[in-house]
């Protein structure tokens, strides 16, 4: 019954795909919020001829819609993991890989918190929450308010990895569904504490904390300590439009378009 | 009907007609309407089931692997670290409060010039960042760089001259500031001379304080350091077991993915696929994990802790003895009193621990009935860590009942008391106006109450919670803006016409006869409504209200946006003022998590038990709200 639905799933979005030539994009909010409809829109008016169809929620979803075959294109800020590949494999989904830029996370505070600068201990400490005031990293006195991504996020994991020496997050924290609700809760909070992507890092009554006197700026990414990797994955080597556009992607032009949107092309 | 009829008045039947009964064709109509609706529920509740079902038995075999692997053991010194991390992040708040006390003043100038030179750079931002594009580009261009310097610097110019500066700061130095930052150069080496000094200002102060106060900060210090052996013992022991459950999570994968892709392969019509299937299957080691011999190098760590314990204890105890008798503010005696008290539990948990750690076997085999315990009643939901997952709906299950509640008793007065007005007091033009205004709130989507909640209600919660005479309210001043008060409110909103119209149903089906009886014995309006209407539809009223609690108990969105997502139990110690603190809740979760997961997993099987218990628990609600209406019912005269 699931195998039938899923065929005239499939069918119907191929019927509607050969019309409209429509590339699906899944997975990662980190790449889909700004840096791909970004580069989508640059692709259009080069080429023209193709439309985009982006939804953004995580970067597990790009494996799965890619494995149902929802997906042409799977944008992720982690690499794939093993079961993942596995699991497309079984669909007879042959995943590759294609590396897109690189992102920095980014430590935010609010614009009012006098702290200038943060040590990796005092970050891994504040996240997993041995630290629980201000007053023990030179700030005012209060208590710290933690705002993480959910845990289907890429950058939640990511970050665990990172700043956290794998240990878990405080149980304080909150879990917010993407980087703009990061960004508006700090802004809103002068106790508040996160982590965003780079792009994000512009946002109103936001200051990004340079991390054991390393700012987070596009031309510290090999300093930094909390750089990483981004990607877009597709099934088998691209066809068509989709490799032209990763093709564009990869190219001078849109490297240009990733740095504009706040990544780091390298 | 009638034998008499006439030709023209009544259609002939064609033998459709004839051939099929009309009656009992609408009546199989809706007896299978009837039938599909009961059939979906059954399906639902079916599907529900078979996901959430295989919980138990993986949630069995990880907590097994959580011991079997040594997790569980190493969680033993874990508990010891977390404790010192408590205690020494006290005594730090208290070495930062009497610090203050000394530079607080000097640090508040530091802070204010600092905040003015950002706030002047700030306002310069966007030429700024063109003038670091320009400076990086390939072909440097002096004119254009030029002209960015100068946009640069009239732009800051602006913002000097029209910046408000604190009146800690005095008169000359705003003035000094002021002038030093009209003048500040877009690629000037540090910030502003006055910045500089009041930084080295504050940092004097700091020093002096610090001298000042060496007693405890030397405690403090030792004692952070005490703890060193101990946790880099700790990190070792971490290793060993994360790569023995590794190798077991490896292993279930493996099987997993054998058995997948030889299924495909079996079904697949593509011959080379079947054979990139069957190789790829062939490649994966099954053979099974040796929990025996890998948890042997970990219990071999076992006479380096209890070498490293005593030593420990000795220098904390010490570092806690020397910890200055008096204090100059009240919060640091505060914080040193309650590190102190802390450390009395914490050192008596440190020297048992080893002995615990003996007493722990590797191999002995999990109760049967700890998955369901665990989710039950188990304190902590943690998914997708890098140590261990723990599913316990507690905090979950809190959150969710915390919120419902706030919701209904702000709902409850609204709308029983509207139900009560238009039925009994309101003439027919109010009732015209009132009960479709209240009932049209149901119209508005919760997403748009949930945005109303982020946007507009959380600043105002908090902005009314910084007034200096409210603050006796507990929990104020408010530091999250998203919390379970703010979605109770919301969602009392959307409670509130549920709980009205069958409140004003209740009431309306009190009988005539006896507010007749009441008022024909010489009471007044007011007497017949509130000790004969009120109380007979009580038991109605009732019901409406625990209809509206499964309303707001089973409602996603705007807790989703609104509820903050802190997945604890909330810190009960503040009394009422828990209501201020953010919380995860039941439905939340599964709404956020859910679209992720792997389809199967734990994690997946673990949501879809929290959708079964929500489940249960509307049920019981609707159960409870039946047996009362019907054990209450008055009878109709």
């Amino acid at each position: 019954m699931k195998s039938v639905l899923l065929m005239a799933a499939a069918a119907l979005a191929m019927a509607v795909n050969s019309n409209a030539q429509s590339i699906r994009v899944r997975g990662s909010d980190t790449l889909g919020a700004k840096l791909v409809p970004q580069l989508a829109e640059s692709f259009k008016k080069k080429a023209g001829g193709a439309s985009f169809d982006i939804a953004a929620e995580g970067s597990s979803t790009a494996f799965t819609n890619l494995a149902a075959g929802t997906a042409e294109i799977g944008m992720s800020s982690r690499k794939v993991k093993d079961d993942e590949r596995t699991f497309c494999k079984t669909k007879g989904v042959f995943i590759k890989e294609h590396a897109l830029a690189w992102d920095m996370i980014a430590v935010v505070v609010n614009k009012n918190n006098p702290v200038a600068g943060l040590t990796k201990k005092q970050i891994a400490g504040i996240f997993t929450g041995a630290i629980k005031d201000w007053s023990e990293v030179g700030g005012t006195p209060g208590p710290i308010s933690i705002y993480t991504r959910n845990t289907s996020s890429g950058t939640y994991k990511d970050w665990m990895t990172l700043a956290m020496g794998n240990k878990n997050y405080a149980a304080g924290s909150q879990k917010l569904a993407g980087n703009e609700q990061i960004a508006s809760e700090v802004a809103g909070n002068k106790n508040g504490i996160g982590y965003v992507g780079l792009a994000y890092t512009g946002s109103k009554g936001l200051k990004a904390v340079p991390v054991g006197g390393v700012a987070p700026v596009a031309a510290n990414v090999d300093g930094y300590p909390y750089s990483r990797p981004t990607f877009l994955y597709t099934n088998g080597d691209p066809q068509g439009k989709v490799k032209e556009f990763i093709d564009f992607c990869k190219s001078g032009e849109g490297q240009a378009v990733v740095q504009r949107v706040g990544f780091v092309s390298k | 009907m009638t034998d008499h009829h006439t030709d023209g008045l009544i259609k002939k039947r064609t033998w459709l007609a004839r051939a099929l009964d009309r009656q009992l064709l609408t009546r199989r109509g809706f007896a299978l309407t009837a039938s599909v609706t009961v059939a979906v529920l059954i399906l639902i509740i079916w599907s529900l089931l078979r996901e959430g079902s295989g919980f138990f038995s993986t949630y069995q075999r990880e907590l097994t692997i959580y011991r079997q692997a040594g997790l569980e053991y190493c969680d033993h010194v874990n508990k010891v670290v977390v404790g010192h991390e408590e205690i020494a992040s006290g005594l730090n708040r208290a070495l930062a409060a009497e610090v203050a006390t000394v530079s607080a003043a000097a640090r508040a100038r530091r802070d204010a010039a600092v905040m003015a030179t950002s706030a002047v750079e700030e306002a310069a931002v966007l030429s700024r960042e063109a003038l670091t594009a320009a400076l990086a580009a390939e072909s440097p261009d002096a004119a254009t760089i030029g002209r960015i310097r100068a946009e640069v610097i009239a732009g800051q110019r602006k913002a000097a001259e029209r910046i408000q500066l604190p009146d800690i700061l005095t008169a000359d130095e705003m003035q000094a500031l002021r002038e030093q930052l009209t003048a500040m150069q877009p690629d000037a080496e540090g910030p502003p001379a006055l910045v500089q000094s009041l930084t080295a200002a504050a940092a004097e102060q700091d020093a002096a304080a610090r001298e000042k106060f060496a007693a405890l900060g030397t405690a403090a210090e030792e004692f952070e350091a005490a703890l060193e052996p101990v946790a880099t013992l700790h990190e070792a022991m971490k290793e060993i077991a994360i790569a023995t459950k590794e190798a077991a999570t490896q292993q279930h994968m493996a099987e997993d993915a054998k058995e997948k892709l030889l299924k495909a392969a079996g079904e697949t019509t593509n011959a080379a696929n079947a054979d990139i299937f069957n190789k790829d299957a062939a490649q994966y080691d099954t053979a099974a994990i040796d929990f025996a011999a890998r948890i042997q190098p970990l219990l071999a760590k076992q006479p380096e802790y209890e070498a490293v314990l005593p030593s420990y204890t000795a220098a904390a105890r010490k570092a806690i003895a020397a910890l200055p008798a008096e204090s100059e503010t009240k919060s640091a005696r505060d914080l040193v009193g309650k590190a102190k008290d802390h450390f009395a539990t914490h050192i008596a948990y440190a020297d048992e621990s080893a002995a615990q750690m003996k007493a722990w076997k590797w191999d002995e085999p999990i109760p049967k009935l700890k998955a369901g315990t665990h989710f039950l009643f188990g304190g902590d939901w943690i998914t997708n860590s890098s140590w261990q997952d723990f599913y316990g709906v507690v905090p979950l299950f809190t959150g969710s009942l915390l919120i419902a509640l706030t919701a209904l008793l702000i709902a409850m007065p609204f709308s029983v008391g509207a139900a009560i007005y238009t039925n009994q007091f309101a003439g027919p033009r109010e009732q015209a106006i009132i009960k479709p205004a209240i009932e049209f709130i149901q119209a508005i989507p919760s997403v748009v109450l949930g945005f109303i909640g982020i946007s507009v209600l959380g600043d105002l919660i908090k902005s009314v919670s910084n007034v200096e005479w409210l603050q006796w309210i507990p929990g104020f001043p408010v530091q999250e803006r998203l919390n379970i008060f703010n979605a109770g409110c919301l969602l009392a909103l959307m409670a509130v016409p549920t709980i009205y119209s069958l409140a004003e149903d209740a009431i309306n089906n009190v009988p005539r006869s006896f507010s007749e009886a009441s008022e024909a014995l010489g009471a007044t309006k007011l007497q017949t409504v509130f000790r004969v209407v009120v109380p007979t539809a009580s038991s109605g009223i009732l019901a409406a209200m625990l209809l509206g609690l499964g309303r707001i108990f089973g409602e996603t969105m705007v807790v989703l946006l609104v509820a903050g997502n802190r997945l604890s139990i909330p810190d009960f110690s503040d009394g009422p003022g828990v209501v201020f603190q953010p919380a995860g809740t039941m439905t939340g979760i599964i709404a956020q998590e859910l679209g992720e997961v792997s389809q199967g997993s734990s994690h997946w099987q673990a949501l879809f038990m929290v959708g079964i218990l929500l489940f249960f628990v509307s049920l019981i609600i609707n159960f409870a709200a039946r047996t009362l209406v019907r054990r209450f019912a008055v009878a109709r005269i």
